[in-house]
């Protein structure tokens, strides 16, 4: 489907392969992809992948950003480490993959808004840096809106037996969500670490 | 040895994973471990922060857990939630042996006037239990013997991926075919099936946001454990509890199955198996498809 050799209409970018080797955690070990592909074979979502983690190297390596970027395979990704364990060449597969899903939205490649891992992932954010945990009712309710109105009230409703299970069980409590104590701490130190993080991305 | 931990229970142990974290503390304390929660603990960022806000601001919630661990001593750091115990551990690791990540997470940490050094070791419950107590003393502690239960033991993926090793070197298991919980299972009395998914994937997170993409990987699981006459299935990671549960009914709908199996976690089999109480120390109250072969069993 998406083939890797070179194709007229396609846009290079030779300097993508530099960039993402000094800027995506673990990049600096993707060159030593030998392009096996045990990653992609071992991976339980590959099935649901455009592309899967083998050929986004190789691509990454072609200067292909813009096709790499566009890829659904970043957030299919379940983080199982079957393909960061497997690969004979100590390739942070999983890593690599993530900080590219990242970049891919960051850089507007991806809309957020279909992208469910991204909205998931904000609405997770939201609790950790608001609560200091995770709260499973307000992240799930926060991701199925994030969806639009009927969106989430249609996920709501899909999940409403599950959601009843887990109230009888006392595995979902009603009232207050659970906070870390000390929330302003929290929030000065990852704000500062935002903060070292766009430092270090600026300087690349 | 010391015998005490401290303990990081993490967020599900308030929501999803609470029957783990009830059966963890009841079964270390019948084995004589103190466990001392980190005191003012937050979440670890689970699988999905470093989408959300990328390597650092994710690591730095790991490093103010191990901060305040460091604070309260020098006692090793226990968790027995998969994903808490990777990213802690990863962190750790990173914080001891990168210089550079060392020097960012010191400087974030220093806005709230705290640091580490990365001198404590993170470990897995599973681990502490098969190295630190051992085999031999998890059946010294058994008094109600599960014998007759058929149980199909479910790692998943993160309890032993990517850090089936330990910190101090040396390993308590093999990441593709792990044989502690068919131990753990064993130790009970009752009888491990041979369950060729015990790593395989139940979809993590994506199972959360978008089942329909990941139905077919617990549908797998489910009719491994049914065809091989497994009475339940036992895990010790919250989300493949959570997920390989709750998702049976729409399974049931996609693949006109009727799986009802109960899943289970293994520190709630040891629990029963050690005599403790059904409900206050097995939370077996606390499954959504009830456990009734086990509950039968209990004291
Ligand atoms: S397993 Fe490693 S070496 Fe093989 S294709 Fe994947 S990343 Fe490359
Ligand atoms: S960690 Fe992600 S990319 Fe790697 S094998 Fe698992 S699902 Fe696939």
């Amino acid at each position: 489907m998406n083939a890797i050799s070179p194709n007229p209409t396609q846009k290079y970018d030779l300097s993508f392969a530099r960039w993402v080797r000094d800027n995506i955690d673990g990049g600096e070990r993707m060159n030593m992809c030998m392009q096996c592909g045990v990653c992609s074979g071992s991976c339980p979502l590959s099935d649901q992948m455009d592309l899967g983690p083998r050929k986004i190297f190789q691509m990454v390596r072609a200067g292909m950003k813009e096709a790499v970027l566009k890829s659904n395979s970043f957030y299919q990704c379940v983080s199982c480490y079957n393909c960061v364990v497997r690969c004979p060449r100590q390739v942070p597969v999983k890593y690599i993959l993530h900080g590219l899903g990242r970049l891919a939205v960051q850089e507007g490649y991806q809309p957020k808004s279909n992208v469910e891992n991204a909205r998931f992932a904000d609405a997770f954010w939201w609790s950790v840096t608001t609560f200091g945990k995770t709260d499973e009712r307000l992240v799930t309710a926060k991701y199925y809106f994030s969806g639009g109105l009927m969106n989430g009230i249609k996920l709501g409703l899909g999940n409403l037996k599950t959601a009843l299970g887990m109230i009888k069980t006392k595995r979902m409590h009603l009232g207050a969500p659970h906070k870390a104590k000390n929330r302003g701490e929290l929030k000065a130190i990852l704000a500062k670490a935002v903060e070292i993080q766009a430092r270090h991305e600026g300087e690349a | 040895m010391g015998k005490k931990f401290t303990f990081y229970p993490g967020c599900s142990s308030q929501g999803s994973g609470q029957h783990l974290d009830t059966s963890t503390r009841a079964v270390m304390a019948k084995l004589g471990y103190e466990l001392e929660d980190i005191a003012d603990w937050n979440c670890c960022g689970a699988s999905v922060g470093e989408l959300a806000a990328g390597h650092l601001p994710t690591a730095a919630l790991s490093a103010r857990n191990l901060a305040q661990a460091k604070e309260q001593g020098d006692q090793d750091v226990m968790t027995a939630c998969a994903a808490c115990y990777l990213n802690t551990h990863a962190v750790n690791e990173e914080i001891r042996d990168n210089e550079q990540t060392k020097n960012d997470l010191n400087e974030a940490l220093g806005a709230a006037g705290k640091s580490y050094d990365g001198s404590l070791h993170v470990r897995h419950a599973c681990e502490v239990l098969v190295n630190d107590v051992g085999m031999d003393a998890i059946k010294g502690a058994v008094s109600n013997s599960l014998s007759g239960l058929k149980v199909a033991g479910y790692v998943g993926c993160q309890t032993v991926r990517p850090f089936a090793g330990t910190e101090r070197g040396g390993s308590y298991d093999e990441y593709d075919q792990p044989h502690f919980l068919d131990d753990f299972i064993n130790a009970t009395g009752a009888e491990a099936i041979d369950f060729e998914n015990r790593t395989s994937c139940c979809g993590g997170s994506v199972s959360v946001m978008k089942p329909d993409q990941t139905l077919h990987l617990m549908h797998k699981i489910l009719s491994e454990a049914q065809a091989k006459g497994a009475d339940m299935i036992a895990t010790p990671c919250p989300l493949c509890q959570t997920n390989v549960e709750m998702y049976q009914d729409k399974i049931n709908k996609k693949y006109g199955t009727s799986f009802n199996i109960p899943v289970v976690f293994h520190t709630q089999l040891l629990a029963v198996a050690f005599g403790l109480d059904a409900t206050k120390d097995a939370a077996l109250n606390q499954n959504i498809i009830p456990a009734d072969k086990l509950k039968a069993k209990a004291k």
